[in-house]
């Protein structure tokens, strides 16, 4: 069942500038993972989310929250009930 | 095979202390005089339990209830209310500057260099729309696990 999304993950990691994604549901639990990003994160990237969209009152407008680094950045995304963290390379 | 009991030998001191019961028969010799004139005795002794039992927790409560609206209460002369006011503010002083000394625990600095940090370039808008795809890809695959 859940061969479409191992599938789109895998795909993902094909780019050569995305070194990790993860994919949480709404609690934080682990849906998939690949690379950098792994069990450990889910938590903390649910949660990054999920209080980054209660800072605006707009329902329908989705934040993407960007933590930066030299090394790289870790972009963080919610769509409908699930999160997904990728983590890109300064390319 | 060995014996594990076996009635043909005599019961031993030891073997009849073991073998008395703990809880006595209640009244194994009385019999009722006529049927028809006691009423169940086991129903009237639990309601009387029941009886006792809410008496007592009665009792416990009222013994360990505070009853404040009937304590007599004295007013205060204006001159005591002041000087009390004044011993509240003081010592209020004290506590407030004691206190205010307990700092929190400052955060970890991430980079010894935030002038380049903060002038570096921005996050490339191409990256987030690549993000929100990858979210929205991923989304609709999920939405796919279904339970049959």
């Amino acid at each position: 069942m859940e061969a479409t999304l191992e599938q789109h993950l895998d795909d993902t990691m094909k780019n050569p500038a995305i070194v990790g994604v993860l994919c949480t549901d709404a609690q934080g639990h682990n849906l998939g993972c690949r690379g950098s990003l792994s069990d450990e994160h889910g938590g903390v990237v649910s949660v990054l989310a999920k209080q980054a969209a209660s800072l605006t009152k707009d329902l329908t407008d989705s934040p993407t929250v960007c933590l930066e680094s030299d090394s790289g950045n870790v972009l963080v995304r919610t769509h409908g009930t699930i999160t997904v963290a990728v983590h890109k390379i300064v390319s | 095979m060995g014996c594990c009991y076996s009635s043909e030998t005599e019961a031993t001191e030891q073997d009849r202390s073991e073998r008395k019961p703990l809880i006595p028969h209640p009244n194994p010799d009385s019999k009722p005089p006529n049927g028809t004139e006691r009423s169940p005795p086991g129903l009237s002794s639990t309601r009387t339990d029941e009886q006792a039992l809410l008496t007592s927790i009665l009792n416990k409560t009222a013994m360990s209830i505070i009853d404040v609206s009937a304590a007599d209460s004295q007013g205060m002369e204006q001159h005591e209310y002041m000087d009390k006011a004044r011993q509240y503010s003081t010592k209020l002083a004290v506590l407030s500057s004691t206190l205010c000394q307990k700092k929190p625990a400052p955060l970890p600095s991430l980079t010894s260099q935030p002038h380049q940090v903060l002038a570096s370039d921005l996050v490339p808008y191409s990256d987030v729309q690549q993000v929100s795809k990858i979210a929205a890809y991923a989304y609709s695959a999920i939405s796919q696990i279904k339970l049959t």
